[in-house]
């Protein structure tokens, strides 16, 4: 049931570089299909400081600035960054001069393809400045050859400003008629064969009274302001485009004004056919979005004409669908139906689907993300901004216990198109594309401000929603309706919005806003986290044996596994041709493969991570890593009960169920059937001899040799009750011990019923270790513990709500680390021991054996062949050799000679460890009569606890101590050695 | 509608209700059909939630439902808890024709047990079930809408249906009985609703009033923000609102609003 993100981990507070790409509205790296190319070329980046002026006669002073060289974009923003600012497409500039100005003046003359001349002095250093030039020069070029200076010819014809500047003010007069493409196509640059852009609003009318709206007067200013200043692709920003972009779009421009002032043209500049190519791709598919889609359809602006017919809705699907499809992660989300189809009264579709992408990618980041934290974010910064700009009404409404974003989040979240009379909020919208994001927070404030005495009377939620709905209601009445003043009169409601969002509120800026959403972030990413894991655990259909809190447990432990290693996305990848549905269903449930499962595991069974101590004479911490072994594998696969290839938590609790609250005989029969592929209560030859190496894998850090020795005698007992209990005669098996050769003649039988249950358990409980094992520590090998282990320095990661940053200073951890590893080996220092996964042992009977040989891999047995490598295998080899038991001589040496008998001649693996049984022993004699260390006291001790105890102790000591100079010689020896090679 | 927002004497017993439940089982058209007693296609589309208010009265009291309409997309489900805090009653919707719609309606009721105000009450109502009907008409419950409930099953059982095709069953997915038997073990109110004839949409209403600790509202909001509500024992016959008893007899024509 449930869905497990950590894409909210993965947010990364944008660069410097980023933010400034965001300041310019240029197409994020990914986004532009354009950039894999300039990625290749690396892309030079300068900027210099520079005063612009308009080569136009003499109307706009001059602005000083920087001007930015972003390839493909050269970009100019004045000092204060809001009076003037310009991004422009390189290949939109048609000639570069030098100007022949007075001695010390560095200035250029660039001419666009709309014929305007942009004058910038650069006013750095004169190296500076013909750096920069040459750099200008090299971007221009590189955009010639891409071909993109010929794309700026076609693209501008589907723009409507070059319609309404070439026909001048024709276009003005013909504002109220609806008749949609109007004929001013003759003239100017050739042949037209495309029309510009436009919106259902051409067809089915611009909402609103185009009389009332002063459409006329508008494009005038406008076409004025354009043929002056630039268009489309190379519009330049003086603060008088804002001033016009404040007292409202007209209607016929304001498609391709949203597109230029947000930057969604560059996107549709350079990814040419796109659109139309994915829907073509993606002809047919059905996903959980597109079925959300047409839930909506007829529900979005639903009393606009061009939603009462098929065109408006199938415009509405086309863009939405392709969005979805071009965005599976995001999907759909409710509210983006409204944007669209709002932006489709103004828009061609193509236009429409760039401007969602921007909106959805950069202005309104993470609003209509599955978790929705944005939007969540951004109703946290407004209510802050509340409280700082407004406290008496944050007070208020903290007494009265009434929620802001009751009201807000739909504000915020359909750009007040859903809140406001629509005529209003498009005027809003102008402003947000305009301006920004910080627009929604300024209304939002003013809104609040103007009705506050009223919000100071309201009790409830239900009383602020009915206030704010009466205020949207009359906010085309007079704001001063009793005033004697006839233009105080004449001041709207909205117009004393706008007035006292952008005055009163204009200390609300971009960067404040930034910086509030990094204050909550982690507090809205940990609440929602925790919001995600209640209802996991809610859902779950069985809790086992579990309690709350430790099914919470096993989801964090999930969680961090998800967070280093996540599992595929869960949206609905494969294109469908039909639905299956209905049994599948809409909400895909988390699942993890085997990888992520490893890691899961290592948090909880001790004996599925290796973790080594480590001390270099500066600290002491244990290092974690994964471990891989097939009996992972082969219980993620137990564990998979719907044997789809991953686990949900689901599968995970329920698994740990099955094995966490075992006696002695569940355990074993546990073991058992993990090891019986098919299920047929009989363990094969080979199945008995992955068994054992399950068993192996298990011990591998086992101090001492106990474990071992269990092993082998399990396999020995195995294999003679197996082959005494085996129905038919066995009388050509035995024999051949030791003789490799001799396998392919079995592997015959080696795959048949070979062990049953019963059998397995009489073998098991001959054997103290191995009963013990079953009775209680395979049990808590699996442990619950919080998932940030506060002991384990490496994998300590904090609350789980900062794992963001902790990563980051995990990798600092890491780099300290590594140095004080290598000062410890220089030092001679460095140790490296391995910590056990049970543990059990080494105070029992085994006290004097205080490492394990056995490494994770058994046949590969690296730690001996790869002595040499480095100094701290060479500890471990050291520690574990001078410290070996009688105990073990003894045993094995009886039970040798039997394995070879029926084991021997099936797997090398059997032999690998007979072999290093073997190997061992006689090292453990040699040690033994070393005067190396303590170990000639230990050889006679017998066991005593307390004795076992003060030898741990002082061998833990010796570490320290005696054994570097081990080391050291060690290391010198090597050092010596090597040359001679 | 904006005597809460002046502050002003009330004298209705304001019951908080939220609707919760996967999208499209017809939540809107529910609350659409209670407090304006139609059925069309929605025209607001619900973004985070829709506020409405219906009042009712029921014996000598009115009450003033503040109904909470939630999105009912799956992202939206985080915000939910801004809407059912403090609610003092919930309706969880499920469409009768898709399974997968009770079990979303299981685990909000699971979350509002764990979550929301430990008093709330809960009714669960299997919606549409006009297309598993073999006519749209029924007669509405009585105010023992119960044990009416149980008469009914008869014509839910298929192939025991009265003089119809069972092709109308076909469509139902979730037998009365299991969501019944749900309901009772979770302790909810039960019905099968229609939005579309109006079947059962009065009486969820009315069983929640009845249900619904009014005397404990009364003392709560008594003591503290609201002293002019201590005198909402007048019979507001003068109201234009729903009279949950009327509309307990004949429910079609139940509104007068």
């Amino acid at each position: 049931m449930s869905t497990i993100s950590t894409a909210l981990r993965n947010f990364k507070e944008p660069t410097k570089e980023q933010l400034t790409q965001i300041f310019f509205s240029l197409p994020s790296v990914g986004s532009l299909d354009g950039t894999e190319k300039t990625s290749d070329q690396h892309v030079e980046k300068m900027d210099i400081n520079a005063v612009l002026s308009l080569g136009v006669q003499g109307v706009e002073d001059s602005y000083a600035g920087k001007l930015h060289i972003i390839s493909p974009y050269l970009t100019f923003t004045s000092l204060d960054r809001k009076s003037v600012r310009f991004t422009i497409p390189l290949s939109t500039i048609r000639r570069v001069e030098r100007l022949n100005a007075r001695a010390g003046i560095y200035a250029l003359s660039l001419s666009t393809w709309h014929g305007m001349k942009i004058i910038v002095q650069l006013t750095s250093l004169r190296p500076t400045a013909d750096l920069f030039c040459s750099l200008l020069r090299d971007a221009l070029k590189i955009e010639l050859q891409r071909g993109q200076m010929k794309q700026v010819k076609g693209f501008v014809k589907t723009c409507y400003s070059e319609a309404l500047v070439s026909t001048t003010s024709t276009v003005a007069d013909n504002e109220r008629e609806d008749g949609s493409l109007i004929s001013e196509e003759k003239e100017n640059a050739g042949p037209r064969e495309s029309t510009y852009h436009g919106g259902l609003g051409l067809r089915f009318k611009f909402p609103g009274d185009p009389k009332k709206l002063r459409e006329a007067s508008k494009i005038k200013l406008w076409a004025t302001y354009l043929r002056t200043h630039g268009r489309n692709l190379t519009l330049i920003r003086y603060p008088q485009c804002t001033r016009l972009v404040q007292v409202g779009l007209p209607n016929r421009l304001r498609g391709e004004m949203w597109e230029a002032l947000s930057g969604s043209m560059f996107l549709r500049f350079s990814n040419p056919g796109v659109y139309e190519d994915l829907l073509k791709q993606n002809e047919g598919r059905t996903s959980t979005s597109t079925e959300d889609i047409e839930k909506d359809l007829h529900r979005s602006l639903p009393e606009y004409a061009g939603y009462q017919s098929q065109e408006g809705i199938s415009a509405l699907r086309r863009v939405l669908q392709a969005y979805s499809f071009k965005n599976p992660e995001l999907g759909y989300c409710q509210a983006m139906n409204i944007l669209a189809a709002a932006v489709l009264i103004y828009m061609s579709e193509e236009q429409a689907f760039w401007l969602l992408e921007v909106l959805c990618d950069r202005l309104l980041p993470g609003y209509y993300a599955p978790s929705m934290h944005g939007t969540l974010l951004d109703q946290r910064v407004f209510e802050s901004l509340v409280q700082r700009c407004l406290p008496i009404i944050h007070d208020h409404f903290q007494d009265v216990d009434v929620q802001l974003s009751v009201a807000s989040l739909p504000w915020f979240l359909s750009l007040y198109i859903n809140s406001m009379p629509m005529i209003f909020a498009f005027r809003i919208v102008d402003c947000f594309f305009c301006m920004g994001p910080k627009v929604l927070f300024q209304v939002g404030l003013a809104i609040l401000k103007i009705n506050g005495e009223k919000l100071l009377q309201i009790q409830d939620d239900g009383g602020f929603l009915n206030l704010m709905r009466d205020y949207f209601a009359s906010l085309g009445d007079s704001a001063h309706p009793n005033s004697s003043d006839p233009r105080a009169r004449a001041i709207t409601r909205f117009q004393e919005l706008l007035l006292v969002s952008f005055r009163e509120f204009s200390v609300i800026t971009d960067d404040m806003i930034l910086s509030e959403r990094r204050r909550f972030r982690s507090e809205i990413i940990h609440s929602i986290e925790s919001f995600s894991k209640r209802s996991a655990i809610r859902n779950l259909k069985t809790l086992g044996r579990f309690n709350k809190e430790q099914a919470g447990l096993i989801y964090d432990a999930l969680y961090k596994a998800m967070c280093i290693v996540p599992p595929p996305a869960p949206v609905n990848p494969p294109p469908m041709l039909l639905t299956p549905n209905d049994g599948t269903e809409e909400k895909p449930e988390t699942r993890i493969q085997l990888k992520t499962f490893q890691y899961f595991l290592s948090e909880i069974a001790t004996w599925a991570r290796n973790e080594k101590i480590v001390m270099n004479g500066f600290q002491q911490r244990v290092d974690r890593e994964l471990a891989e072994h097939e009996f992972i594998d082969r219980l993620f696969f137990f564990w998979d009960t719907s044997c789809s290839g991953a686990l949900s938590f689901q599968d995970l609790v329920s698994g740990l169920d099955g094995v966490m609250f075992n006696d002695l005989m569940e355990n074993i029969e546990w073991f058992f059937n993990m090891h019986d592929k098919n299920k047929d209560g009989f363990l094969t030859k080979d199945e008995v001899l992955t068994l054992s190496e399950s068993f192996l894998f298990i011990f591998r850090y086992e101090v001492g040799d106990a474990y071992l020795g269990a092993v082998s005698r399990f396999m020995t007992n195995a294999f003679e009750y197996g082959d005494a209990l085996l129905p038919q005669s066995e009388s050509e098996e035995p024999v051949n011990e030791g003789d490799e050769p001799s396998s392919p003649s079995r592997t015959i039988e080696s795959n048949q019923p070979y062990l049953n249950l019963a059998t397995f358990r009489m073998v098991v409980l001959a054997d103290e270790v191995l009963e013990s094992f079953f009775e209680t520590d395979l049990s808590s090998s699996f442990r619950l513990e919080p998932v940030p282990d506060v002991e384990l320095p490496v994998s300590n990661s904090g609350l789980l709500g900062d794992l963001w940053s902790t990563i980051a200073t995990d990798t600092n951890k890491k780099m300290f680390n590594m140095f004080t590893d290598e000062i410890g080996k220089t030092i001679g220092k460095h140790q490296v021991m391995h910590k056990p996964s049970i543990g059990r042992y080494t105070k029992l009977e085994e006290p004097k054996a205080r490492e394990s040989l056995l490494t994770p891999s058994m046949r590969k047995s690296p730690s001996k062949v790869s002595l040499t490598a480095s100094t701290s295998r060479s500890t471990l080899t050291t520690s574990s050799s001078s410290t070996l038991t009688v105990d073990v001589k003894a045993e094995p040496a009886k039970a040798f000679p039997n394995i070879p008998d029926s084991a021997a001649g099936f797997s090398p693996m059997v032999q690998a460890v007979n072999a290093r049984l073997m190997e061992r022993t006689a090292f453990a004699i040699d040690d033994a009569k070393d005067d190396e260390d303590e170990s000639d006291g230990e050889l006679d001790d017998n066991e005593n606890d307390d004795q076992v105890m003060d030898e741990v102790d002082a061998f833990l000591e010796a570490h320290d101590s005696g054994l570097t100079d081990a080391d050291k010689e060690v290391a010198n020896d090597l050092l010596r050695a090597e040359p001679l090679k | 509608m904006s005597d809460s927002a002046s502050g002003s004497v009330d004298k209705s017993v304001q019951v908080k209700l939220v609707l919760l439940g996967e999208a499209a089982v017809g939540k809107s058209s529910v609350v659409l059909r209670f407090v304006s007693n139609e059925f069309q296609a929605n025209k607001e589309p619900t973004i985070g939630a829709a506020f409405l208010t219906q009042k009712c009265r029921l014996e000598d009291r009115v009450l003033r439902y503040e109904i909470w309409d939630t999105a009912g997309q799956e992202r939206f489900h985080s915000l939910a808890p801004m809407y059912y805090r403090n609610a003092q009653a919930a309706v969880v919707v499920y469409d009768v024709t898709k399974a997968s719609s009770l079990e979303k309606a299981k685990s909000w009721v699971k979350e509002l047990q764990r979550q929301a105000n430990p008093n709330i009450v809960i009714a669960l109502a299997g919606n549409k079930v006009d297309l598993v009907q073999p006519s749209a008409s029924s007669p509405g419950a009585a105010s023992s809408s119960e044990s009416e409930d149980e008469a009914d099953d008869a014509t839910a059982t298929p192939g025991e249906t009265p003089g119809s095709p069972g092709e109308p069953e076909n469509l139902r997915q979730v037998p009365r009985e299991e969501a019944q038997a749900y309901a009772t073990e979770a302790g909810l109110l039960f019905f099968e609703t229609s939005a579309k004839t109006g079947e059962g949409i009065v009486d969820i209403f009315t069983e929640i009033a009845k249900k619904i600790p009014i005397e404990h509202i009364l003392a709560a909001t008594r003591g503290t923000t609201r002293p002019g509500a201590a005198g909402a024992r007048s019979n507001g016959a003068q109201e234009s609102g729903v009279n949950l008893e009327e509309n307990a007899v004949k429910s079609k024509d139940a509104c007068n609003c």
